[in-house]
């Protein structure tokens, strides 16, 4: 299990980035290469030339304004984790972080590498796409920021062309209100989720927005639902009811192992923000 | 020595701390893939990617040709033969590397040789296998039916071997007055030790040897096997076993790689190395536990177990492994399916199957994990069918302790130990009067609580008798220790076994320390060199406590008589007039430390009488136990798990172990094994599954395909002794060292049937991964639900 | 070769390696420190756990080119460390450790753990130390050792060293000049590109097609569903175009025909196939049939991977079937099986996902064809192009289907 051989470059700026992807076809930009490595150990990724994005400061930028929080793509998990950003609301960002993976993971795996990944059991997919998050791209032709639900058009595929670079995120913030509630099904700890719940209630903005991840592709967004009735009534239950047939009719079908454990994430994450 | 004077605090019987540790915790441990030597080069082997098929033809670039090699280049190699003289076996003949046919993917093909292991693989990377593909045979039943294919073309059929017990079956009668019949399946599984296989090879040309240092249980075992497959003499072949990173069993053979490297270091004249990675292990050595059961099993109405009728069938995979192994599970369930039982009547057979599947390989329990599984979750069901809770079923039927010794309906001989009273104290541990009330209350998260029970025994330490009647190439006889003392009066002990997590460096020094009163930090064990130590078949079957205990204290035995005789001379008092106690020779007038006499000894014969013994302070003993047939200890787990049915997910509330291993040398270290043994033992009950397609694909090659048991999905496991001592070891010693893998996944299965019958679900299949307790509701659902919807 | 400078264990070295070298390899082969253990090389199991200026991490998935100018702490650079010598003593108390191989990755591991968390519950250690696995103990002596550790240094804990604000993997820029700091700024957000609307760039195509996939099947060793889809033409004219091999071939993402069909049907072809990271092709032949009564066709075919020992059996029978004078359906049987290691790799859940990604691109490029229109982008034939990972997954969706 050792990769093939391959080049490396370290570029030191944004520009100098695009301009060798622009230059090169099979350049693989590499992060904290926490999900790359392996593929490369496994030779299943068999890249000629690897480009090194961890030491460009521009992609460790920070801009934290009133209404959204905007990360730099090489800010790593475990950064996030321990606070040593700012959040966009209700500790999500860091509660979701000390979730992913392992610690030894997270010192070196990146916000912006998990979203150019785009795995679908992926966390941060999952929540920033229930947090309205938009990616920031450069490529040659500019710059240009994309929602992630239309960045994402698949399982770990994206729409980032091949001379561009995720180099950051912005996250819309939440109100002073705003909750998130987010649960996952995991075999065990750390392993890929088999399905992830999180819900967003934010009264003073839009509501409530529930994100069904892990569930084969982009995430499914449902945000046109009314909150919940509290309190263990039957009316409650009910409305899980209805969520439960509403999961049928997307991608999950009618796979009952997939719509009861996508159900019950969404149940939990509920649970969080609008208690029973 | 009785029991009774063994020296609680550093002797047998007491925690004393490992001694091996220190090095661990440095990172100072040298394991085979730490050895550097000079002018070494990685060896890589390209592997079958498919599972059966015929070698057409292998492309190999001109350039890479002198670092490659095929079979045909392997001159003067004998293939592996592992064989039993029971009647009706076939012999498998395993090539070193593939040849004519590939029979399991993963199975040596090209051997490819390079400075470093990346460029071994970028060699191994520009070979093309042109193999034409032949239908695999993937599952053993199918393998068992007439007409499949053939793993082995002349055979005939697939099958290895088949056994039959029976025992007044035919005379099974109206007595049994309830039976449940059920179906189980066990899944293939993969070893795994942190440590991969490991071998580095060269030829001393001054010693005239091949020299190689390997990660093996069983060193004295490979070199035969490496004596043999390259007609060497066995005195031109040092097997050391280093550091080894865990084993399980899965280090208990001899590689085809340590063949091939041995056969091309000595060719090439380089020292070789070849590490087996996570992907070699995951596929190629998905090698062990994968059974199937039919079990009926009968009652008396008054709840006794009164007939058991089985079929099994276990999947051998594609050849027998050295030294043996495609019955050595099958062969066994037989005598093992009655379990800690008295029952009349009783009938087995069994099938080991051959398959386009690594070969099996003994792990940890040997057969005895799949056979526990079976009968267990039988007896609860069996129980439910009767209306009685599951452990007054077994406790109106295990052997009764007055019964012991007892050779129950398999012929087993049960040397010592009270069943009943490890159940009792199980069903108190666990609580299950609370169990029951809190089920009927119910919980307030939709989860299901449910409470499991399984016992069985482990036999260990049997010897000669036992694997002579079985005709495999290797049957254990005396275990050796050889003793000495240093002239600075420091104590050796050699032993021919391997410790790789036993801790054997630290509680064979305590079973000599009882013996000799020598202080730990005196006493050195030297084990896995086979030039350095006496033979021995090696670490397996629970063993080394009862073998190799047994042995260090024949040999400390016979250096405490000499040094009485030296002692006593020295004291000028008669043999008879002294003894031995805390590390010196007491006499009348006065006593001597057995370093002193050791000193005097060695370096001052001068002051030694004429007539000393010229035996001096070097002893080899040979230990065999009074009666070989082997050990029992034994255990009742039980568990509480909450089931969550919606999404599968299950919880373990609560563990308990009550064990009885006989005197226990080192408690904390038996603790170890225990729960070690309960991790692996609920990695096989929920996590631990290499599936195979109808092709022979194995369907994973990482920790994320194949799951092992977490610190998170641990429980925190609670223990209960009992010490029932063995009257056939040397201080009533039991082996135990697998025992915890054994029961788990029928405790745990029992328990999630117990949780789940309400909904009329019952599984029988491991792991129990959430999708299948999730399956398993929606069919009993639809399952209710069908009769009504045709009314 | 690769000259890099860094420091290991407080030693400044310089040395080659090749960037394919990871951490783990670079200390144990070319420096001589083998308490770095390697479990899996995929970066699961935490054997090979070490400092990378003073965080933790996986020395497997690190390549040593990366590491330049890092300070690096192995396990036998932890003798004198105060928090090490008792997480040492309390592992042998407990007997935390059997055959000793997962020790050094634990103890680095917990020894992070305790300085960065303090004193934890026991489920809370359990979970933050799930990234070691060990298979001898069953953790219980590790979670004792260091729940003991926690409480007898429970005053002493100090903050955890936090480097040197860099917020991305160790080491970042050399010169710590160019770190920026985290700001809070609002005149610099021109600095970001502002948001824009996704509409402006979108590579969904003109007209959206509504694929349906059904379930997927275990067949064997072969993966079947069944897509179907309706093009807003007419059936002759669709049927034309599936049988008519030049013009479907390139309607598959990622498939070019090298030679055919032939009279027979036979055909050469290769796939290439990209998905993320993954990149292959398959190359192979394959037999075309065609049933114009019952307006199917067959395509059938092999394939071997050209950068490995994999290999791909494919079929997909395909039916073309009237609605109304403008409107057709197709309906796709696709079945496949992989060997070699692609087969023996992937994740559970991005099956359907998948298969249905690839039927979009393959029914939006066919409708395009039909229609007269160019294929879509190339980009999105290479996005689309993920039969591969499609097949890949499979491994992981046999393991979850193939129950008994």
């Amino acid at each position: 299990m050792k990769p093939v051989a391959f080049d490396y470059i370290r570029p030191s700026s944004i520009a100098e980035t695009i301009k060798i992807l622009g230059e090169n076809p099979d350049a693989k930009i590499i992060a904290g290469g926490q999900t790359l490595g392996p593929m490369l150990n496994l030779r299943l990724a068999q890249p000629t030339i690897l480009v090194d994005i961890t030491r460009i400061p521009d992609l460790v930028r920070v801009d934290d304004s009133d209404d959204a929080l905007t990360l730099g793509a090489c800010i790593t998990h475990a950064a996030i984790e321990d606070g040593r950003v700012p959040d966009a609301g209700d500790n999500v960002l860091a509660r979701v972080a000390r979730g992913i993976a392992y610690r030894a993971v997270r010192s070196r795996g990146t916000i912006g590498g998990s979203l150019a990944h785009a795995d679908p059991a992926a966390d941060w997919l999952s929540l920033l796409t229930a947090l309205r998050a938009s990616v920031l791209l450069h490529g040659r032709g500019g710059e240009r920021t994309v929602p992630l639900a239309a960045f994402v058009s698949g399982p770990m595929m994206t729409n980032l062309a091949a001379d561009e670079l995720v180099v950051g995120i912005r996250i819309p913030k939440l109100g002073r209100n705003g909750r998130v509630g987010y649960s996952k099904i995991c075999r065990k700890v750390g392993d890929f989720a088999e399905a992830i719940g999180v819900a967003v209630y934010d009264p003073e903005r839009k509501g409530l927005r529930l994100v069904a991840g892990a569930a084969g592709g982009a995430p499914i967004l449902i945000d046109d639902l009314a909150a919940p009735p509290s309190g263990q009534s039957g009316a409650r239950s009910a409305w899980f009811d209805d969520l439960r047939s509403r999961l049928q009719s997307t991608s999950l079908g009618t796979d009952v192992y997939e719509l009861n454990t996508h159900t019950a994430t969404l149940r939990r994450a509920l649970d969080e923000v609008i208690p029973a | 020595m009785n029991i009774e004077d063994r020296p609680r605090n550093a002797g047998i019987g007491a925690s004393v701390l490992r001694k091996e540790d220190d090095r661990y915790l440095r990172g100072q441990g040298q394991f085979v893939g730490d050895i550097r030597l000079p002018r070494m080069h990685d060896v890589a082997f390209l592997r079958s990617p498919v599972a059966h098929g015929t070698i057409e033809r292998i492309r190999i670039p001109e350039d890479i040709r002198p670092f490659v090699f095929i079979a045909e280049d392997l001159t003067g190699v004998a293939a592996i033969r592992a064989d039993t003289t029971l009647s009706g076996f076939k012999s498998s003949v395993q090539p070193i590397l593939a040849t004519g046919k590939v029979r399991y993917v993963g199975e040596p093909v090209v051997m490819c040789i390079a400075p470093t292991r990346a460029e071994a693989e970028d060699v191994a990377q520009r070979i093309v296998l042109e193999i034409d593909e032949l239908p695999a045979i993937h599952d053993m039943l199918e393998g068992r039916a007439a007409g499949s294919p053939l793993v082995h073309d002349h055979w005939g059929d697939n099958l290895f071997l088949t056994t039959d017990v029976d025992a007044n079956f035919i005379t099974l009668t109206a007595g049994a007055t309830h039976k449940v019949t059920r179906e189980f399946r066990t899944a293939r599984q993969v070893m795994s030790p942190l440590e991969g296989r490991g071998v580095v090879a060269q030829w001393d040309s001054r010693a005239g040897q091949l020299v190689v240092h390997s990660s093996t249980q069983q060193p004295h075992i490979v070199r035969t096997g490496l004596a043999e497959c390259l007609g060497l003499d066995e005195g031109q072949v040092r097997v050391i076993a280093p550091d080894v990173g865990g084993g399980f069993g899965y280090k208990g053979v001899l590689l085809t790689e340590e063949v091939a490297l041995g056969w091309a270091t000595r060719k090439l004249g380089i020292p070789l190395r070849w590490l087996e990675d996570r992907r070699e292990n995951l596929t190629a050595g998905a090698d062990c536990r994968e059974h199937h059961y039919v079990v009926t099993a009968y009652a008396t109405q008054g709840g006794q177990l009164l007939a058991l009728d089985c079929e099994a069938t276990v999947d051998s995979g594609a050849y027998s492994a050295y030294p043996f192994s495609a019955c050595l599970e099958a062969g066994q369930i037989g005598s093992l399916l009655p379990g800690l039982y008295d029952f009349q009547h009783y009938r087995c057979k069994t099938y080991s199957v051959a398959t386009n599947k690594p070969p099996i390989l003994p792990y940890r329990g040997v057969a005895r994990t799949g056979v526990c599984f079976a009968l267990e979750v039988t007896l609860d069901a069996l129980a439910r069918e009767l209306g009685i809770e599951p452990a007054a079923l077994r406790a109106n039927s295990l052997v009764r302790p007055e019964q012991m010794p007892f050779d129950n309906i398999a012929k087993r001989h049960f040397d010592s130990g009270d069943y009943p009273e490890a159940l009792r104290r199980a069903v108190t541990m666990i609580g299950l009067d609370d169990v029951r009330l809190r089920q009927r209350k119910g919980e307030t998260d939709g989860r299901r609580i449910g409470v499991g029970l399984a016992m069985y025994s482990e036999q260990a330490g049997h010897g000669t008798s036992v694997y002579a009647s079985w005709g495999i190439p290797f049957v254990p006889g005396h275990e050796q220790c050889m003793a000495r003392f240093t002239p600075d009066g420091a104590l050796e002990l050699r032993i021919g076994a391997h410790s790789h997590g036993q801790g054997l460096e630290t509680t064979l020094s305590q079973v000599a320390h009882s013996i000799l009163g020598v202080p730990h930090d005196r006493i050195k064990l030297v084990h896995g060199d086979t030039a350095l130590t006496p033979y021995s078949t090696g670490t397996w079957g629970s063993r080394c406590m009862i073998m190799s205990g047994g042995a260090v204290a024949a040999a400390c035995d016979e250096l405490a008589i000499r040094l009485k005789h030296v002692g006593a001379k020295l004291l000028q008092t008669a043999v008879t007039d002294v003894h031995l106690k805390d590390g010196a020779v007491i006499g009348p007038r006065g006593r001597i430390g057995v370093a002193e006499i050791a000193r005097t000894w060695y370096r001052r014969p001068q002051d030694l009488p004429v007539d000393a013994d010229s035996g001096g302070l070097e002893v080899t003993a040979g230990y065999k136990a009074k009666r070989d047939t082997g050990t029992f200890s034994y255990a009742a787990h039980a568990v509480v798990v909450a089931v969550a049915p919606d999404t599968g997910e299950v919880e373990i509330l609560d563990y308990v172990v009550v064990e009885d291993g006989g005197v226990l040398v080192n408690p904390m270290i038996v603790d170890g094994q225990i729960i070690g043994g309960v991790a692996q033992g609920i990695g096989t009950a929920l996590y631990e599954e290499m599936a195979y397609d109808t092709r022979g694909q194995p369907l994973g090659s990482t920790f994320a395909d194949y799951l092992l048991p977490g610190p998170t999905e641990m429980p925190a496991v609670r223990i209960d002794h009992m010490e029932t001592p063995s009257p056939y070891t040397r201080f009533g010693q039991k082996g135990l060292g697998e025992g915890g893998a054994i029961a788990p996944p029928a405790a745990i299965t029992n328990a999630i049937n117990d949780a789940l019958k309400d909904l009329g679900v019952e599984l029988s299949v491991s792991p129990i991964t959430p999708r299948r307790i999730v399956d398993a509701v929606q069919e009993a659902k639809s399952r209710r639900v069908a009769p009504r919807a045709a009314v | 070769m690769t000259a890099i400078t860094l420091t290991v264990n407080g030693r400044a070295l310089s040395a080659d390696t090749t960037p394919r070298t990871h951490m783990a390899d670079f200390l144990r082969e070319s420096q001589g420190l083998t308490g770095t253990h390697i479990g899996c090389e995929h970066g699961v199991c935490g054997a090979c756990t070490i400092e990378i200026n003073g965080e933790i991490s996986r020395a497997c998935i690190t390549y040593a080119v990366a590491c330049e100018g890092t300070e690096i702490r192995t396990i036998e650079a932890f003798d004198d460390d105060a928090l090490m010598i008792r997480l040492r003593a309390a592992f042998t108390a407990e007997h935390a450790l059997q055959c000793g191989y997962c020790t050094p990755g634990m103890l680095i591991a917990a020894r992070d753990l305790i300085r960065r968390r303090g004193t934890l519950t026991v489920p809370e250690i359990r979970t933050e130390m799930s990234g070691n696995l060990c298979r001898c103990t069953g953790y219980a002596g590790i979670i004792r050792a260091i729940s003991r550790v926690m409480v007898e240094v429970a005053d002493e804990t100090s903050s955890p060293i936090r480097g040197n604000g860099w917020l991305g993997p160790a080491p970042g820029p050399t010169s710590r000049a160019a770190i920026p700091p985290a700001h809070r700024q609002d005149a610099d957000r021109k600095r970001m590109p502002a948001a824009s609307s996704a509409a402006s760039h979108t590579l969904l195509p003109s007209r959206e097609i509504k694929v349906l996939t059904g379930p997927i099947r275990i067949d064997g060793a072969t993966t079947k569903v069944t897509q179907s889809f309706v093009v807003e033409q007419p059936i002759a004219r669709v049927w034309l175009l599936l049988t008519n091999l030049e013009a479907v071939v390139p309607c598959m993402p990622g498939a070019v025909l090298d030679g055919g069909p032939g009279a027979d049907g036979t055909f050469s072809a290769h796939l290439a196939l990209r998905l993320g990271p993954i990149r292959t092709t398959f190359a192979g032949d394959g037999k075309f049939t065609r049933d114009d009564a019952a307006r199917s066709c067959r395509i059938e075919g092999r394939g071997r991977d050209r950068s490995g020992p994999s290999s791909v059996i494919g079929d997909v029978t395909y039916r073309a079937i009237e609605l109304s004078e403008t409107s057709t359906r197709v309906e796709a049987d696709i079945g496949y099986s992989l060997s070699g290691p692609l087969a023996q790799f992937g994740r559970p859940g991005l099956v359907h996902g998948l298969v249905t990604h690839v039927g979009e691109t393959f029914a939006r490029n066919l409708d395009a064809a039909a229609a007269g229109r160019a294929p879509t982008s190339s980009k999105d034939n290479e996005l689309g192009a993920v039969s591969l990972l499609w097949s890949l997954l499979t491994g992981w969706f046999h393991r979850l289907t193939t129950r008994t």
